[in-house]
């Protein structure tokens, strides 16, 4: 009855309320360009695969039918991009592009996907500097802060209207007088204040929940039920741990006013402070070698491999003998001189590549170690998973398109050593690139640790709030 | 459940002080206080600024805890049983504070409810409100536009509504002008003639002598004395109660 009773006057008190109407209103309002933010950028990136993917059929059908025109007796379009030559057909003009399709919730999180690169042209030159470069063209400002989506409205914004709903549960309730009223009913303050803000939950929820149930419905989003329910657990957790912080502020018994400013202060250290600090330390404590290193690498490398280019053929053939049978020895033709170069370039783009993985590897562990201190991290991390837009999927994803690109190379490496000649029948053996995503199984496992650390947040301070809030009377 | 003491009129006391005492730090709020009101008894408590009224009061509602001693409601001790307690009174603050975005009906519902009354419907949560002195127009407009004395009105059909046993009322005529006064006493009267026991905290000598059926006057937190107001004339009351609160005693 008291919950019932409790929950109608709030619902009354919410119509009456015309700036607080106002200020939802608003919420929604932004949810509504958030959503719509993530709505165009999907819907851009599904064009960019589209054409991609419709690229990779029309570079195969436009080389069979050279190809096929070449036997046939006719002659290559050009001398220098003979498909019968491997390294034209696995070079550039008949490269694969593997693409990463968006994630089944991107319109809700672009997250990861407008700086992570979401495809690869791979080809016989593939390598570490191929996947250490992005060629999208981006504005700066978007990559720096990131785009304003859902998974950014929810991680950054959502506190803020849980705030302002709950600073002053109680403590508005104590300033002006209703709370002696209240207390000399039947009822505890740990009751009413937690019917309270269940209510302020409801409605903060419901609109979340609402708009981004909306998104998926229109994105195709329900397709990944599993998803699209990790994602409105995250939402209900992060926001009940926000509801839970303020009703344990109030449970201290302290004016409004000190209730905002230490509940703002809140939000700023957990939300603001504690993520860029975290980032901070992962790039001063291991930072980036420069992109720059790189490329003088691999141009230096190529300067080298083209000036010995014998030497290193022998070198590498030492190094993979099984190719050595197909090199004429005394006349070594140019594919097989090139190669060797080629080789060599990407193997000393590997150590620098190592190099840079190791430090990102190390930059990522402590980001991971120290995410547990701030819920909007643990959040971010869940929401993007839940999208198919964070970290691990791209990585994921690279280290699919490594080994395709391996693949690739060993398809067409051995006949650039033994410089044959390629023709239409061996188009149909050509390596293709099929993602494999993860199943739900990894997304339950990644997703374990920060929803148990958040729910962990949300029932140590819910506890705390429970034992402050059952200490209040009406007369404090 | 305690065994009760009797009132002085031989009923079983709704309301009862045994030995009361309540300490903030080294200051004694209230200094063993007995008391028992019976049902139909009006009882004042007079006293200056920190004699020990409100804390009385608040003690009653459980809105602190004793130091000592017990406070019963309906034999119910409150420290133990809370809400039980609480079912069986009404209370009714210096000022009556109310939801201003909602109307005297809606306040209404919502603390009936809060009380236990269920939902009464708005014609019976209207009738209340006129029984209990309001305007038919204004109880349905918000409160923000209400005086004082609508919202002590307000008050006053919130302890209808719950038809408690026993009614705490703290100084309810502060500030209210003389014919908002008179009108709230007479609801008094209405609710002690249903036997209603009334614990009524004032400063107001006149309203006390009108209403009560006894007073007692707190100095220092003690309870100095006890009179039946039947016995004394208004000018009795005034001299007696400036002869207990001269300082004849500091605090403790």
């Amino acid at each position: 009855m008291t919950a019932r009773t409790v929950l109608k006057n709030e619902w009354r008190l919410l119509m009456a309320d015309r700036p607080l109407k106002i200020a939802l209103g608003l919420f929604v309002v932004l949810l509504g360009y958030a959503l719509t933010n993530g709505v165009v950028w999907l819907r851009f990136q599904e064009r960019t695969v589209e054409a991609t993917t419709s690229g990779n059929v029309e570079r195969a059908s436009a080389l069979r039918q050279e190809l096929e025109a070449i036997e046939a007796g006719g002659q290559p379009s050009s001398p220098f991009a003979d498909p019968r030559s491997p390294r034209v057909l696995g070079g550039p003009s008949g490269s694969h592009t593997a693409v990463l399709a968006p994630g089944p919730l991107t319109a809700l999180a672009i997250g990861q996907s407008d700086l992570l690169p979401y495809y690869y042209d791979v080809n016989i030159y593939t390598n570490e500097a191929s996947f250490h470069q992005n060629g999208e063209v981006e504005n700066p400002l978007n990559l720096m802060v990131g785009r304003f989506d859902l998974a950014f409205a929810v991680v950054y914004l959502l506190p803020l209207l849980v705030l302002a709903l709950s600073f002053n549960v109680l403590s508005e309730e104590r300033e002006q007088g209703t709370l002696a009223l209240t207390l000399s009913q039947p009822v505890s303050a740990r009751s009413v204040v937690t019917v309270k803000l269940a209510f302020r939950a409801l409605v903060v929820a419901g609109i979340v929940l609402g708009v981004s149930l909306l998104g998926a419905l229109a994105t195709g989003g329900f397709g990944s039920p599993g998803r699209l329910l990790l994602w409105s657990v995250t939402v209900v957790a992060y926001a009940l741990f926000w509801f839970a912080l303020a009703a344990w502020v109030n449970a201290l018994g302290r004016s409004s006013a000190w209730n905002a400013t230490v509940l703002v202060g809140a939000w700023l250290v957990l939300v603001v402070v504690l993520p860029a600090a975290i980032n901070a330390a992962a790039g001063l404590l291991h930072p980036l070698p420069s992109r720059v290193e790189m490329v003088t690498a691999q141009r230096e490398a190529s300067n080298d491999a083209v000036n010995r280019r014998s030497e290193l053929l022998a070198r590498y053939l030492e190094d993979h003998p099984e190719m050595a049978e197909g090199v004429v020895a005394d006349e070594p033709g140019l594919g097989a001189l090139s190669w060797a170069a080629t080789d060599a370039v990407n193997g000393r783009l590997e150590e620098v590549a190592a190099e840079h993985d190791a430090r990102r590897t190390e930059q990522t562990a402590l980001v991971r170690r120290y995410r547990f201190l701030s819920p909007a991290l643990l959040a971010q991390e869940a929401l993007l998973d839940a999208a198919g837009t964070g970290d691990a999927r791209f990585a994921d994803f690279q280290s699919q398109v490594r080994e395709f690109a391996e693949r690739w190379r060993e398809f067409f490496v051995p006949a650039i050593m033994a410089d044959e000649q390629m023709n239409a029948g061996v188009l149909a053996d050509v390596p293709t690139f099929s993602l494999a995503d993860g199943d739900s199984a990894d997304l339950t496992r990644r997703a374990t640790a920060p929803l148990a650390v958040l729910a962990g947040l949300l029932a140590l301070i819910g506890a705390a709030a429970g034992v402050g809030l059952g200490r209040v009377r009406g007369a404090d | 459940m305690t065994e009760s003491h009797e009132s002085n009129t031989g009923a079983a006391p709704l309301l009862e002080a045994r030995g009361l005492s309540k300490d903030y730090g080294d200051t004694r709020a209230l200094d063993s206080l007995d008391l028992a009101i019976a049902p139909g008894e009006v009882y004042c408590l007079l006293g200056p600024n920190g004699a020990g009224k409100t804390t009385t009061i608040n003690l009653f509602l459980g809105f602190v805890a004793p130091s000592a001693g017990q406070a019963l409601v309906a034999g119910l001790n409150v420290s133990t049983h809370d809400r039980e307690s609480k079912r069986r009174l009404a209370y009714i603050p210096e000022q009556v504070m109310l939801y201003r975005n909602l109307s005297g009906i809606e306040n209404l519902e919502y603390f009936a409810a809060l009380g236990g009354q269920g939902s009464l419907g708005r014609e019976r949560l209207v009738e209340i409100l006129v029984e209990a002195g309001l305007d038919g127009e204004a109880a349905g407009r918000r409160v923000s536009t209400y005086s004082k004395g609508m919202r002590q009105k307000v008050g006053i059909a919130i302890a209808i509504a719950k038809q408690a046993d026993a009614l705490l009322l703290d100084e309810p005529t502060s500030g209210l002008d003389p014919t908002a006064s008179s009108e709230f006493s007479a609801l008094v009267e209405r609710l002690r003639n249903r036997g209603v026991a009334v614990l009524m905290a004032t400063h107001d000598l006149f309203r006390a002598k009108d209403t009560g059926t006894r007073v007692g006057i707190m100095h220092y937190g003690r309870l100095v004395t006890e009179l039946s107001t039947a016995e004394v004339g208004h000018a009795d009351l005034e001299r007696i109660y400036l002869e207990h609160v001269s300082d004849n005693g500091g605090p403790r």
